[in-house]
């Protein structure tokens, strides 16, 4: 009986590869360009299947480290972004045109602290509750509702105005640009970051051995010394000490730097599933990066969006790999014809556009009488920037899909696929934990990977203003869930055989 | 969620349908409220929560005796204080 259910799981996560490939060969049959989306496709089918692998939820490197002490996930994010960090230097220095920083600011701060409120009570982060979807998990997919329209809904009524106020003249800096200053430019000229202006081994120095690696580094010690090193180096001297015997004082055995590293490399390899799954999801990251920006080049455009209007990148007229039909009304004109097509790991942004799409679909968005655009495509963040492509040509809607099939694969082959249903007390977290993650996630102009894994990894300090809010977003929330939990005991009457 | 007397020293933990933080919370509060040497039984249905849990008593000391699957997509946890 058992056998036969796990054959069948088996079957199941065939049927789910055999889905995508077919999906795959109608895209390139469609036209051979749109294997640019297919490959965001199986990039994120790759994310899902490490994401379940190593149960890689970025809300658990804050809450599990506050509520539980388990600096696991602390860890796998870390190892994960320093990988990143140095990879993509090669990468960049190859395309250098995919180098780019955002915003720096107290909206970084802002956001990070209602996503890390959010993604407490959602029970994981934007990234995780794709995977946990993929899981057969609807509580995470009532958060991703959550989070894809309130991020919509916030964007389109207050978001534009705070964004033009206080968020889009903020300066965009670099790790590099930080420490080597900024060439010199003839006078009166503003200064724009070129990643050109600066050496490979600039870049290196700065973007991945300072962003990256020194400042994961420092808090990784910090975890240490504040969370394990107690417990670890009480646990090793009365080893010791039961192994040779009483140390020669009577007391336990002296613990020095030695054990002091044994004991931080015993965090670092605390969870082999979780650092392996955190550097393959670093290769997957970096593969990403290089293959797109590769596929683009070849295909002649620079921006997908520029596909969907026949716009190529040398001027010529489209190349006959490039689809009949265009798509005026999906992009974002003021931004060049673009759709949101970052080239490389990316998860929120896609879910507002859809959200958006699925509003304008069934007819929620106003359209003047005069038939200018509505409120949805005349808004900065879709009008100006993301556009508003059908979810099927919108690459990184491809990338979500792909990581929750990815993850159902990983979870059918493992066994460990369930259907969850939320109950009304798991529903009331996921909406409201949803949708603070997709406030914040506006707010901060992305979530814990487009705001924070990718640009710390990239060079772009903005992430770790993004990770001190997250912290103290995931701090409080975590106190307050602790609360409720210890009444929710108090009221079961828990405790009452055990003898204390 | 359920939380029952199994037999002397020996306690079970039910949070299946229960997603992150909760079944790690709610399993290493029976743990801190329980003596040295008893033994808590677990049922989970959240793959991140097991890993969780495990890591968990590892750092705390507590020692994991067995640890199965008894059906898709459920992990039972026996762990002694």
């Amino acid at each position: 009986m058992a056998e036969a259910k796990n054959d069948r799981n088996k079957i199941y996560a065939a049927g789910v590869v055999v889905f995508l490939a077919i999906i795959s060969l109608l895209y390139y049959l469609s036209a051979p360009v749109y294997l640019y989306i297919v490959a965001y496709m199986w990039f994120g089918f790759l994310y899902g299947i490490l994401q379940q692998y190593g149960r890689f939820c970025m809300a658990s490197a804050w809450r599990d480290l506050i509520m539980v002490k388990v600096p696991r996930m602390f860890v796998g994010v870390m190892i994960g972004m320093i990988a990143l960090s140095f990879i993509a230097v090669f990468i960049f220095n190859q395309y250098p045109e995919r180098y780019h920083t955002t915003q720096i600011g107290l909206h970084g701060l802002i956001g990070g602290l209602l996503f890390g409120l959010g993604m407490v009570f959602a029970g994981g982060c934007a990234t995780g509750s794709l995977y946990k979807t993929g899981e057969g998990n609807m509580i995470s997919l009532t958060v991703l509702l959550s989070l894809s329209f309130a991020q919509a809904i916030f964007a389109v009524t207050i978001f534009d105005s705070i964004f033009q106020r206080f968020i889009e003249f903020l300066p965009r800096t670099s790790m590099v640009e930080l420490i080597f200053g900024k060439p010199a430019v003839p006078a009166g000229t503003e200064y724009h970051l070129n990643y050109a202006d600066y050496s490979f081994w600039q870049h290196m120095i700065a973007d991945a051995g300072v962003n990256a690696l020194l400042i994961s580094a420092i808090l990784l010690i910090g975890v240490y010394v504040i969370v394990v090193r107690k417990g670890f180096l009480r646990r090793r001297a009365a080893a010791i000490t039961a192994k040779s015997g009483a140390a020669a004082d009577g007391g336990e055995a002296k613990m020095g730097f030695k054990d002091e590293v044994a004991g931080f490399w015993s965090m670092i390899t605390s969870s082999r599933r979780t650092s392996i799954a955190a550097i393959l999801i670093a290769l997957v990251a970096a593969g990403q990066v290089f293959s797109l920006a590769w596929m683009a080049d070849k295909f002649d455009f620079i921006n997908f969006g520029n596909v969907l209007v026949h716009q190529t990148a040398s001027k010529n007229a489209p190349p006959s790999t490039w689809p009949d039909e265009t798509y005026p009304n999906d992009v974002a004109v003021r931004s060049g014809n673009t759709v949101f097509d970052p080239g490389y790991w990316y998860i929120t942004t896609q879910e507002a556009m859809f959200a958006g799409w699925s509003m304008k679909t069934v007819g929620l968005d106003s359209h003047p009488a005069d038939g200018s655009p509505g409120y949805l495509e005349n808004n900065h963040y879709f009008g100006d920037y993301n556009g508003l492509p059908r979810p099927w040509l919108s690459p990184a809607m491809l990338l979500s899909f792909g990581l929750i099939l990815g993850a159902s694969f990983k979870a059918l082959l493992a066994r460990e696929f369930k259907w969850k249903f939320p109950t009304r007390e798991l529903f009331i977290y996921a909406v409201i934990g949803g949708t603070l993650m997709g406030i914040g996630a506006r707010i901060a102009l992305g979530c814990n990977i487009g705001a924070f894994y990718a640009p710390v990894a990239f060079g772009d300090p903005s992430g770790w203003v993004f990770f001190v809010g997250m912290g103290l977003g995931a701090y409080i929330s975590a106190k307050f869930v602790n609360w409720i939990a210890n009444r929710k005991m108090a009221d079961m009457d828990m405790d009452f055989d055990i003898e204390l | 969620m359920k939380f029952n007397k199994k037999d002397d020293g020996t306690y079970e933990l039910d949070v299946r349908g229960y997603v992150c933080p909760h079944p790690q919370l709610y399993t290493l509060k029976s743990l801190e409220k329980m003596q040295d040497g008893m033994i808590l039984e677990v049922l989970i249905d959240n793959p991140s929560s097991v890993e969780s849990v495990t890591q968990a008593c590892n750092g705390r000391g507590y020692a994991i005796l067995e640890q199965n699957s008894p059906k898709a997509g459920v992990t039972a946890i026996k762990i002694q204080k």
